[in-house]
Order: C-alpha cells, then structure tokens, then sequence
C-alpha cells in the first residue's frame, strides 16, 4: 500500500471536554464501531468530532458525528503554521477500545474527559478526571492520514423506513448472535427479515428465522420499490445497541439488491450512519475470489455493491454537487463516468471501467471519497480512497489516491 | 404425520421452554416421542453418549392449550423425530412474551418443527415470527430402541439433597478426579468419595430419607441387606456434572437409586415433568 500525503500539510489543535455521562456515550460509540472495523478515525471538524470505521473488506463503514453541542467545551485551534484544517488521525482499535471497555466503570468513576490532538506530539492525549482525585492519562500515537468518508446519497434511496431503535433491536433479538446475514425484505404492505445462508452450507441443520412487521409498527414507512438486500447483521448489532441506549429512532434507508443499505440515528447532540454493502442478486456466488481476502466475507463484498462515491454524506439532508451523478457510478460498473470540470471526480475512477482484473473487482468493492473538511470549497483538495495507485497520479495536482487497505 | 400444538398461557410457554433448555444442557441431539397424550425426550444408551441415557416424559395437557396429532398410522400412533434441543430452546427462548405459540411439523427444505409465535405490538396488527427447526424423521424399524427404560433392580434408592449443593461439591471434585464414587444406604445417608494419589475427599450427606418403593417394586433380594450398609458406584464425574449444570429450578421429588457398581439412576419429578437420567459405573 503505497500513501502519498498531501502537499500541502495544514495542522491545527483539537481540545474537547466531555462531561461524564458523554463520556459514556462516547465510549458507546466506541463499542459500535469496533464491531465495524480494526481503526478508529478521529476527524475533528468545525461541524464537529466524527469518529469512524470501515471493515477490511469495505463492505461497513460506521461515521459517529458528535456535535459542538455534544462537548462542554469545542474548540479547534489552527497551529503557528497557519491555516485552519484540522487533522485526521487513525488509531487502532486495540488501542483505544480498553480505554472505553467497562462502561459501567465509567459511568461511575469518571467526571471528565479531556480529548486533545497536537501535532508536535504526533498523539492524541486522552485524559480521564476520575473521583477521588484521579487523573488518568492516555498519550496515543495516531498514523496520520486522510479522512475516511464513504458517501451515500440516503435521500436518493426509493425506500426509507423509520422507527424506534427498540423495534429494530426486537427484530434483531430472534436472530442467534452467530448469524452472519440477513435478509430485510421491503413490500408497501410489509417488511421481513430472515436469515440467509449462503448456498452450499450445512444449511439443511439451521433453524431458518423469519419475521415480519406491518407498516403501521414504522414511525415513517416510504416504500417505493419492493426489495430484498442482504446484509451482515454482527456489524449492525452495536450500532443498534447505541440507538436503544439513547433512545433514538432508527431510520433505514434502502434500494435494490447490490446497493448498499444504510441506517442512522440523529438527534441534536449527535448523528450516527453505518452504511453496509449488501448483496447482489447474482445466481451463482463462487466462495472463492481471485483476491486474497482475510475475513470470508470479502469474496461476498467484491461482488456487493460499491458503498458509493458521490459528493453527499449519509447524514446530510440537503444535497450536494450534483446526486445525479452520484447514482450513475455508484449502481453500474460499467457506465461511463460524465466528465466534470471542478475536479470532484478522478480518472481513478478508471478502474470500474475495467472490471476484468481481479484486482480491481476487488478494490470496486468500496470507493471513499475523502474531503478534507466538510466546508472546504476547494474541491481540488479533494481525494478518492481507493483503487491502486497509478503513476500518473503522482502529476496530478493536490489529487492522491491510496490503495485500500486489505 | 400431523402435529399441531398451541401454547397460550405465559407460565406454560415459559415451563416448557424451560424444560427443553434442560434437556438442551444434558444432550446435543435426542428424540422426541409425540404420542396422543405425552411428548417423550428420549436419549438412548449408546456408546457415542459415554453409555448415559435418558427418559424426559411431559404430558401434553400440563402445557398446550390445543394438541392435535396424527402419528405414522392408526396402530403405530406416534412420531418419533430426532431433534437437536438446543435449536428448539433458542427458538422459544426469543419469544417468550409472545401472545401464543404454535409448534407444527411440516415440511420446508427438510422436516422441521416450526415454532410460530404471534407477538404482541402497540398497533393492531401483530407480528409474526417463525422459526423452522430442522428434525429428522425416525423411521418404524428403530422405534424400539427408543421405548421407555425398565426401572433397574436397583440395591439402594434415597432421596437427593439439594440439587445446588451436591452441584457445588461436584464442581470443585471435579478440579481434583476424574472419577467420583456415590454411595449411599438405606438408613438415608450418602456419600461423594474421590480418591486420587495426593488426596481423597468425601462430602457426608445424613438424613436424607429412603422412598418407599414398597414390595412389588424391584429390589434386589435384600430384605435382609443391612440398613448401614454402602452400596456404591463409580460414575465419571464429568457425566454427573453435566446432570446437575442444566437443571434450573428445583425438582418436587429428586431420588439417586443405585445398583451397586453398575449404574447410578437419577429421577426428577416436578409437577408436570418426570426427568431420569441413568450413568453407568465405571471399573
């Protein structure tokens, strides 16, 4: 995997202070994401800390969106060097997920929490003021890099179900811990959810689950196409556990089969999206991929959708740039790509042009786009994610790519 | 082959559920004998299963507010399925506040016993959750060796102490021997002796009382055995444990009849279920 970092290195300070129930959710947040994937990146914007996480094969990317409002305190301050990005850090999991393990420890020792990045330290410090007196310090080091951003044009979805995260949790309960997919079926007159397996497993021993619900149990029930989208359930689960923790409704947004299917919760404090691949309809699904997969799950995903590129965020209402365009090169491998002027688009999305490689029907499994920051204008700092890097990049100004990370 | 049965009472769903988690705790897979008046949880003495069998009878009245069955044939009223218990508790277990409970035989992929539950909900309509349990049909030809246990000739027969104390003094044998010897006399003492090189331990229960099987139950021709004296077996303790890890609430009538050094014979009676479970002595 080769990085290429940006040029044009701006840094700022992130200082944030949480109050302790906060700290609990926070930590909660935290549990959730690490069902998701093996990194944490922290993104301390003006809109807001977002914490996020995608799986090794691309196929669940979970963002935490804590807002200014969320903190006592919120403030980003650029360094000496000028400018005013914030920067992007990407920790591991292992190293920040024992800070936050015993909630209930938490819940009853902590007081506050401090949570400050500063580049001449390269660490992002952690500290814990417990009762009694104790101060708990944690210096981790972070690898610096883009932010990671999948987009998901939600409001483009034909099919958006909302309801309370207990009825989903509900559902979800009938399910044994160790299934892997599931199915969620949507008609205007009902949604079912059942198990899946994959064709050629010991199916004829598993208890096959399936419930429905009617559209009346649904806060918001907009279904225009029927669908069926199979998606794995243990990297929803802690996502769902956050929403019932905090009492939140839980919106599905979903299309056809292949499309990715993306469930968010948001309130004044807070947003949260995971967006997960889902499977396509394809008959015949051949358990081994030319690419090398680490988790089972990748030769599925490298068949799955793409989790779009696309200049929207899942939790953003208003749309941006132009969703048009978003559609075409999320849905079809094929399709061309319409040329754009402002640079928001790079030919590294060549790539899907060229499906025959394994490799790069390995890497279309999930293209990211990155952006610096939400409020940059400038769209010639904007980055893709994905795909192997060419050389040619190296020419194209403020444009990088990485290869994912697999 | 037809089997349809209704559960609509709370504390009958949350009973059977419970039963059937035991048996989930004692076994992976067993057989269920559906006959017009009882369900049979049926583990047979095998190899496989260390020699251990085991003989749960409900009756389907004490839990199912509609039963109908329609066995192989009208002589042959029955069915016996081979079923794996843990796939069933799971499937009652999340629906335990359902407003009622089918179990069904039919015929998806494979046969199944499908538990269909209605559930309750803040609109009018309800929900509906089925789960299809796969099971194995058991053909005619093997129905013999799944019949009801002879009850043994057995020397001594005393009641239990508490289930959650012997459990207790099982577990931590357990760290120390891989074999345990239960022994007991008709003056209602018993005793758990394990013995290795280092060190041998015997827990003493007293007072425990002798059921009256009375003169035409079996007992070997020992009328004249002495009181005090010990009959013993010695069971594998990791059997005995696994006995007592899956039993949940404790038993009306709990009695160990022991035929000496051949097998131990653990009988549960609660209200509604009868639950004996046999283990053969070891050298």
């Amino acid at each position: 995997m080769r990085r290429l970092l940006s040029k044009t290195k701006l840094s700022a300070n992130m200082n944030c202070r949480l109050d302790g129930n906060c700290v609990k959710a926070f930590g909660k947040a935290i549990h959730a994401l690490s069902r998701i994937g093996d990194e944490l990146w922290l993104d301390p914007t003006v809109k807001g800390l977002a914490l996020r996480s995608v799986n090794s094969a691309h196929s669940a990317y979970a963002c935490f969106l804590f807002s200014p409002l969320f903190f006592q305190k919120y403030s980003l301050q650029s360094t000496s060097e000028g400018g005013n990005e914030p920067i992007k850090c990407k920790l591991t999991m292992k190293c920040v997920l024992p800070l936050f393990r015993c909630l209930t420890s938490i819940e009853r020792n902590v007081e506050q929490c401090h949570i400050s990045t500063g580049p001449p330290k390269d660490q992002v410090m952690i500290q814990f003021f417990c009762r009694h007196g104790i101060t708990k310090t944690h210096n981790l080091r972070f690898q610096e890099s883009e932010a990671l951003q999948a987009v998901f044009a939600s409001h483009l979805c034909p099919n958006t179900l909302t309801a309370p995260a207990r009825l989903l949790s509900d559902m979800v309960m009938h399910f044994p811990a160790s299934q892997e997919e599931i199915t969620l079926s949507v008609t205007p007159l009902r949604v079912t959810l059942k198990n899946f397996y994959e064709a050629g497993s010991d199916h004829m021993k598993m208890v096959y689950t399936e419930m429905s619900l009617h559209p009346d149990e649904f806060d918001c029930f907009q279904v225009a196409v029927e669908s069926d989208v199979t998606f794995c359930l243990k990297e929803l689960r802690g996502f769902l556990s956050f929403a019932e923790s905090h009492c939140l409704p839980v919106s599905v947004h979903c299309s056809a089969a292949g499309k990715p299917v993306c469930f968010s919760v948001e309130d004044l404090a807070l947003e949260a999206t995971v967006v997960l691949a889902t499977l396509t309809d394809s008959e015949s699904r051949e358990p081994s991929q030319p690419t090398a997969s680490q988790t089972h799950t990748t030769p599925r995903c490298a068949e799955a959708s793409h989790l779009a590129v696309g200049s929207c965020e899942a939790n953003i209402r208003e749309p941006r740039g132009t969703p048009a365009v978003t559609e075409l090169v999320a849905s079809s491998q094929g399709s061309p790509i319409p040329p754009r002027t402002d640079g928001l688009w790079l030919p590294v999305e060549d790539c899907t042009n060229a499906p025959t490689t394994p490799a790069s029907s390995m890497v279309c499994s999930l293209l990211f786009r990155a952006l610096f920051s939400e409020q940059d204008s400038d769209p010639a700092n904007l980055t893709v994610l994905a795909c192997y890097s060419d050389e040619e990049e190296e020419n194209m100004e403020e444009e990088f790519a990485r290869s994912p990370s697999l | 082959m037809k089997f349809r049965g209704k559960i609509i009472d709370i504390a009958c769903l949350n009973h059977f559920t419970r039963v059937i988690t035991t048996i989930s705790k004692l076994t992976k897979t067993c057989v269920l004998r559906l006959t017009p008046d009882n369900l049979f949880f049926v583990l047979s003495e095998k190899v496989a299963n260390g020699g251990v069998s085991m003989w749960c009878e409900l009756s389907e009245a004490n839990f199912f507010d509609e039963y109908q069955m329609e066995g192989v044939s009208s002589e042959d009223n029955e069915i016996c399925l081979e079923v794996t218990p843990e796939n069933l508790s799971r499937a009652l277990k999340t629906v335990q506040n359902a407003k009622s409970v089918k179990v069904k035989l039919t015929k998806k992929h494979c046969p199944c016993l499908t538990v269909a539950a209605e559930l309750p909900t803040l609109s009018s309509s309800s929900r509906v959750v089925t789960h299809d349990v796969p099971v194995d049909v058991i053909p005619r030809r093997l129905w013999h060796e799944f019949k009801e246990p002879n009850m043994p000739d057995f020397d001594v027969s005393i009641y239990l102490p508490p289930l959650k104390t012997i459990k207790n003094v099982v577990d931590r044998m357990k760290n120390l021997s891989n074999f345990l010897v239960l022994e007991a006399n008709l003056s209602g003492e018993m005793n758990l002796k394990i013995e290795t090189d280092l060190v041998s331990v015997t827990t003493h229960f007293k007072d425990l009382g002798n059921p009256p099987w009375g003169e035409d139950a079996s007992q070997a021709p020992s009328q004249s055995r002495d009181p005090e004296a010990m009959v013993q077996a010695r069971v594998d303790i990791r059997k005995l444990q696994q006995f007592l890890m899956g039993q949940q609430v404790n038993p009306s009538k709990a009695m160990c009849n022991i035929v000496h050094e051949r097998v131990v014979h653990l009988i549960l009676l609660h209200e509604d279920v009868s639950l004996q479970y046999f283990i053969p002595a070891v050298a």
